[in-house]
């Protein structure tokens, strides 16, 4: 059966916290397994999969900490992802000028690679402090009820 | 019903809960919570408590950070969850070391975290200021201070008034209920020792408008002290070269959006030979910032049509303060190798030179610490570990703490799956508290 893997890729944490309300959300209707970026093996990548890719961006328009072992593995080792399809939710603040370009430094690499993004690209914008979660479990639920 | 049904729900009555550990946690901040965060993942059922001497919790989330850097604070929304779902218990207004000791702690708890960070302002230790310098040893863990029983030793000469602290000044700014603006006159002109980020918070708020700040929620009584002055002109002065300064481009890109104000530095020291390509990032930055607010970056005069101006100033060591009661002068050597000397004229001194651990805390690591001790890894003894500021010492930001706790969190569960404590113990239950005690 199909799972819908979550890639958290954090420095703060927020994103794990998001990634976790998605599980929580859509685990009733999906087989759904989570993991931060950091321990996610590149030659699990699997087509039957689909992803949701949720990133912060930190530094200036730089990946989190977190994410950074990921990028790392992808430019190594190459893998193809031709075939993956995945959906992006990107947190950042839109106070930097590189507003939630970390997540879409990952967003280029998987395209690079061969897979292919669906849905809306999904941002939160952390500037007036609220948290990211709520809008993001409303844009998963919209995304996947097309996928 | 069903037959199977039925016996499964008995079986579940009769079959003992598996123990759970409990978990003290002293100190909200940051450490704290991260901690705690790592500890409910790791067992779910886990008796979680954290202590805090203050009513509030997240340290430095709250009483540190600024108040205009919402998306910053923002964090402590993750750690609402934590007591609002995650069945973690705050118990604040709680002093350990005063209202509890770690060892009743001990008693009560199969492991206990100190989490309680670093909040004394580290003393400029020259004429005219209180206090002696802080010496700093490089552990393995980082920069500690280690004499800090010097704290708060008088030089000889009396301590002129107008100086403060950057730790008091933030928690005065944040609203911490240890701190009032009693006394707190900033006067026209402002020099700021230091060139860290805590020192870039400073300086952009006090060049906030007092609508501005009060809109940030920063109290009344803050927000006159800061515009009765009002701040006209401030230096910022720091002992590295630009490079070296410790720092966030971001800090400084910011500074570009505060309206009628010209930021000058001497030209001749924004160049120094050996700047990594790193910090090429933070000198463009600089660069920019004064280009676009100032035409003439070399002269200090140059001012017409604005307001007011920022000085930065490189490679200068504050070296005396004078004064007649209150500070009106703030001497300056060269840092490198140079005998050069700069006076600048002053109403008041704003430290931001870092943090130690006061002499007269009632918590401190020192006293926990034995051969058995690991810092490297936040062991203090069995069942007993610190994380945070505490035990790296006062360099980090937010996700740096997280980071830590995790490390921490894995190694008290390697010690929890080695045997090293077993659950067992009766947790808050067995602290006897009456609701009166804290
Ligand atoms: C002015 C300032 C601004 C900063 N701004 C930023 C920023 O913008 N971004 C960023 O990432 N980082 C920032 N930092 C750094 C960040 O605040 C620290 O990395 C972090 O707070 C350290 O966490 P901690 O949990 O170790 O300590 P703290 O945050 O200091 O928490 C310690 C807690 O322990 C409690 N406590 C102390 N003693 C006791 C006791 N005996 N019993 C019970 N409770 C006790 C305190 O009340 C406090 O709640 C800033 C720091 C400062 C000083
Ligand atoms: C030091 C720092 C730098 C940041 N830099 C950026 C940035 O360049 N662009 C951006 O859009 N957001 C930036 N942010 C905002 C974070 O992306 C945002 O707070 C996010 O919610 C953090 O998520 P996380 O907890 O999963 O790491 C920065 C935050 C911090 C604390």
């Amino acid at each position: 059966m199909s799972t819908t893997v979550i890639l958290y890729g954090t420095e703060s944490g927020n994103s794990e916290l998001v990634a976790e309300d998605l599980a929580a959300d859509l685990g009733g209707d999906r087989d759904v397994r989570v993991y931060d970026m950091s321990d996610f093996d590149v030659a699990d990548f699997d087509t039957d999969d689909f992803y949701l890719v949720v990133c912060s961006t930190h530094g200036d328009g730089e990946l989190p900490g977190g994410a950074k072992p990921l990028l790392e593995a992808l430019n190594s080792e190459q893998p193809d992802l031709s075939g993956i399809r995945y959906a992006v939710f990107g947190l950042g603040n839109s106070t930097y000028e590189t507003y939630s370009q970390g997540s879409e430094i990952i967003d280029r690499r998987f395209t690079e690679l061969g897979a292919e993004r669906v849905g809306v690209y999904g941002r939160h914008d952390a500037c007036d402090g609220s948290l990211p979660n709520d809008g993001a479990v409303e844009w998963a639920r919209e995304l996947l009820v097309l996928v | 019903m069903h037959r199977s049904e039925v016996s499964t729900a008995t079986e579940a009555a009769t079959m003992p809960a598996p123990a759970a550990h409990s978990i003290a946690i002293v100190g909200s901040g940051p450490a704290g919570c991260y901690v705690a965060h790592f500890l409910r993942k790791r067992w779910p059922t886990a008796e979680i408590v954290i202590f805090d001497r203050l009513g509030l919790p997240y340290g430095l989330v709250r009483y540190g950070v600024a108040p205009d850097h919402t998306g910053t604070k923002a964090v402590a929304r993750q750690f609402d969850r934590l007591f609002e779902q995650g069945g973690v218990r705050f118990v604040g207004g709680t002093e350990i070391g005063r209202h509890l000791t770690v060892d009743q702690l001990r008693e009560a708890f199969d492991v206990v975290v100190l989490a309680t960070g670093l909040s004394a302002d580290r003393p400029l230790g020259i004429p005219g200021a209180t206090g002696r310098p802080v010496p700093v040893v490089t552990t393995s863990t980082g920069t500690q201070p280690a004499g800090a029983t010097v704290h708060g030793a008088a030089l000889s000469g009396a301590a002129l008034s107008g100086v403060y602290g950057s730790g008091r000044l933030t928690r005065l700014i944040n609203g911490h209920p240890d701190e009032n603006a009693e006394g707190v006159v900033f006067g026209s002109r402002v020099a700021i020792v230091g060139q860290g980020n805590v020192a870039i918070d400073l300086l952009r708020l006090l060049l906030m408008s007092p609508d501005e700040l009060r809109g940030h929620g920063v109290a009344d009584e803050v927000v006159n002290a800061i515009a009765a002055g009002p701040v006209r002109h401030i230096d910022i002065v720091g002992r590295s070269s630009l490079s070296r300064a410790k720092f966030d481009p971001a800090m400084i890109s910011e500074l570009a959006k505060i309206p009628n104000v010209r930021f000058l530095a001497d030209h001749g020291e924004l160049h120094d030979a050996d700047a990594e390509p790193r910090d090429l990032a933070k000198r463009d930055v600089l660069l920019r910032l004064l280009a676009t607010a100032s035409h003439d970056a070399d002269r200090t005069d140059a001012n017409p049509g604005s307001d007011r101006t920022v000085r930065f100033h490189f490679g200068w060591v504050p070296e005396r303060l004078e004064g007649a009661g209150s500070v009106d002068t703030l001497s300056l050597r060269g840092s490198v190798g140079s005998d050069s000397s700069l006076k600048l004229a002053v109403d008041s001194v704003l430290t931001a030179i870092g943090f130690f651990e006061a002499a007269d805390a009632p918590l401190r690591r020192q006293s926990h610490e034995s051969p058995d001790s690991d810092l490297e890894i936040g062991r203090l003894g069995p069942g007993l570990y610190c994380v945070g500021w505490l035990r790296r010492g006062p360099q980090g930001t937010i996700p740096a703490n997280r980071t830590d706790a995790k490390m921490v969190a894995d190694v008290i569960a390697a010690a929890a799956d080695a045997g090293e404590f077993f659950p067992g113990k009766p947790g808050f239950a067995g602290l006897n508290l009456l609701p009166s005690d804290h």
